[in-house]
């Protein structure tokens, strides 16, 4: 896969636990045009093996002089967000992919409604952009644990003035879905990012009240989980891997030097989706890409965040 | 016809079912297609607001009266197409997110519908449609743009330009149309045998 190499401009403490990374081109060229929620994926070098986190490019689609980017410190994951945090300083050079779009708006909404839980405001930062400027209908909810962990907020308020609605648990602003969500003209999209939870609710209360599933969208990456160590083999390649436990089915895939095709890294576009050959134990399925039933047959695995408990796993790669 | 053939433009309808989840139900129908309204009372009679616009019809089974009975409140019964998409186009505005929109009647008469629909922003993959009068097709000409309507042959005569017209399966959504390209242009007065295919 092709890559970007960027250099670190500036790095900004937003909030206490999240950070603005601000990238430029190394060679000072201007950044390919990009659409609102799009995301790139960081490559980062932790100890000679290759992390590879998505993150929203949350900057506006009409800049392609910087990128930008936002990281939540998450302390017990497997390190890419805490090395974003300690390690990465003004200067250092990177590489990035290209910027992919899974959470594009809906051109023909007539209105859009977007809801944003704690670092799930990133993507709509760069929607919230290509919707003002383009004299759309919309509005922001932001939902935050308290004041100080609203990041970006006040900047919102002052870009988008009263279309931004914060909620802040810690002083009883909570979201009141199924209000906001049930007196909505014709046309109305709504857009979630954020915790599970909170993705769940917007799904479950927005299909409650019959909206279309064609007007329900959401992105939520989630990070490889740790789990224990299995071994794989790769029949195409003819070669017997171990998969570690702070190590996704992908990052050992590439670790072994092998290709493998990859956009989110998240479990959501599907693009690395594996067959599978033979296996002797059970499939650990993490992805929100396959449906129910292709999870229960056996045959498909997402290996950017599934794993398996067995001795024997065949992959076609 | 081939088998395992398939366009992808091609409608596919239905039969009309409730949406349970819907938190209200409008049902528009043309003619004929009040058959279609009954069947789908006969399976429950929802507990959310239901509206039905009924257009009277021209020729065949009128349900006016029958409607009457079946739908107590907010049935609305006008004369003709127009005056039913014309009120259509009225209420869509006070309606909100959660509305489910059934259409009965012709196919032209769907996709007459299907287009106030998608100017109040419902999409037509979002509308339950189906068709429960004559399969007669609409043809939009390649070649000078015309739309013929009520072809029920697999080659039409263009009421614009008159070229014979082999009417193809990729539809129009936009225009509500399918395909009509002139069947005899490499010989022309050649054509095949002209069958009835869409009664």
């Amino acid at each position: 896969m092709s890559m970007i190499n960027i250099k670190v401009a500036a790095i900004e403490q937003v909030t206490p636990l999240v950070k603005h990374f601000t990238f430029v081109k190394e060679d000072g060229s201007e950044f390919p045009a990009f659409s609102g929620g799009s995301h790139v994926v960081v490559s980062l070098d932790i100890g000679g093996r290759i992390h590879r986190n998505p993150y929203s490019l949350m900057g506006s689609p009409e800049e392609t002089s910087a990128y930008h980017i936002s990281v939540r410190r998450q302390e017990h994951s497997r390190g890419g967000s805490v090395f974003m945090h300690d390690n990465v300083t003004v200067g250092m050079p990177l590489k990035i992919t290209y910027p992919v779009n899974l959470f594009s708006l809906a051109k023909k909404g007539r209105k859009h409604i977007l809801l944003a839980g704690g670092i799930g405001i990133t993507p709509f930062m760069s929607q919230i952009a290509d919707l003002k400027r383009t004299g759309a209908d919309y509005e922001l909810h932001y939902a935050f644990r308290s004041p100080e962990h609203g990041a970006f907020a006040s900047q919102l308020e002052n870009s988008y003035g009263d279309r931004v609605h914060c909620h802040v648990d810690s002083i009883g602003g909570r979201l009141d879905l199924n209000g906001l969500l049930s007196k909505q003209p014709l046309g109305t999209h709504v857009y979630v990012c954020g915790p599970n939870s909170m993705v769940v609710a917007v799904l479950e209360t927005a299909r409650s009240l019959g909206w279309p599933e064609s007007h329900i969208h959401s992105e939520q990456f989630l990070a490889p989980p740790i789990g224990e160590p299995f071994k794989i083999q790769l029949a195409r390649s003819n070669k017997d891997i171990l998969v570690p436990s702070e190590m996704s089915m992908l990052e050992a895939i590439e670790a072994a030097g092998v290709e493998a095709d990859f956009l989110c890294r998240g479990g959501v576009c599907g693009r690395c989706e594996l067959q599978v050959l033979e296996t002797d134990g059970a499939l650990l399925h993490n992805d929100h890409f396959l449906t129910d039933a292709e999870k229960a047959s056996g045959r498909k695995i997402m290996p950017c965040v599934s794993r398996a408990k067995c001795e024997r796993l065949v992959l076609d790669i | 016809m081939e088998r395992g053939y398939w366009i992808r433009s091609k409608p596919v309808y239905s039969s009309l079912a409730w949406y349970e989840k819907a938190t209200a139900h409008l049902v528009v129908a043309q003619g004929p297609g009040g058959m279609a309204v009954l069947k789908l009372f006969q399976q429950m009679h929802p507990k959310q607001p239901i509206t039905v616009l009924y257009a009277k019809a021209d020729s065949g089974a009128d349900f006016a009266s029958i409607l009457g009975k079946v739908v107590p409140e907010g049935l609305q019964v006008r004369d003709n197409q127009e005056d039913v998409l014309a009120a259509l186009a009225n209420i869509l505005p006070s309606m909100y997110m959660g509305l489910r929109l059934y259409v009965t009647g012709s196919e032209g008469f769907i996709w007459s519908v299907a287009e106030v629909a998608k100017a109040h922003g419902i999409e037509d993959i979002d509308i339950m449609k189906e068709v429960s009068t004559t399969l007669a097709r609409s043809v939009y000409c390649v070649h000078c743009k015309t739309i013929t309507h009520n072809i029920t042959t697999n080659i039409g005569k263009c009421a614009g330009c008159e070229r014979m017209l082999f009417v193809r399966d990729h539809f129009s959504r936009r225009l509500g149309a399918y395909m009509g390209l002139m069947v005899d242009a490499e010989s022309p007065g050649v054509l095949p045998e002209i069958e009835e295919i869409y009664p």
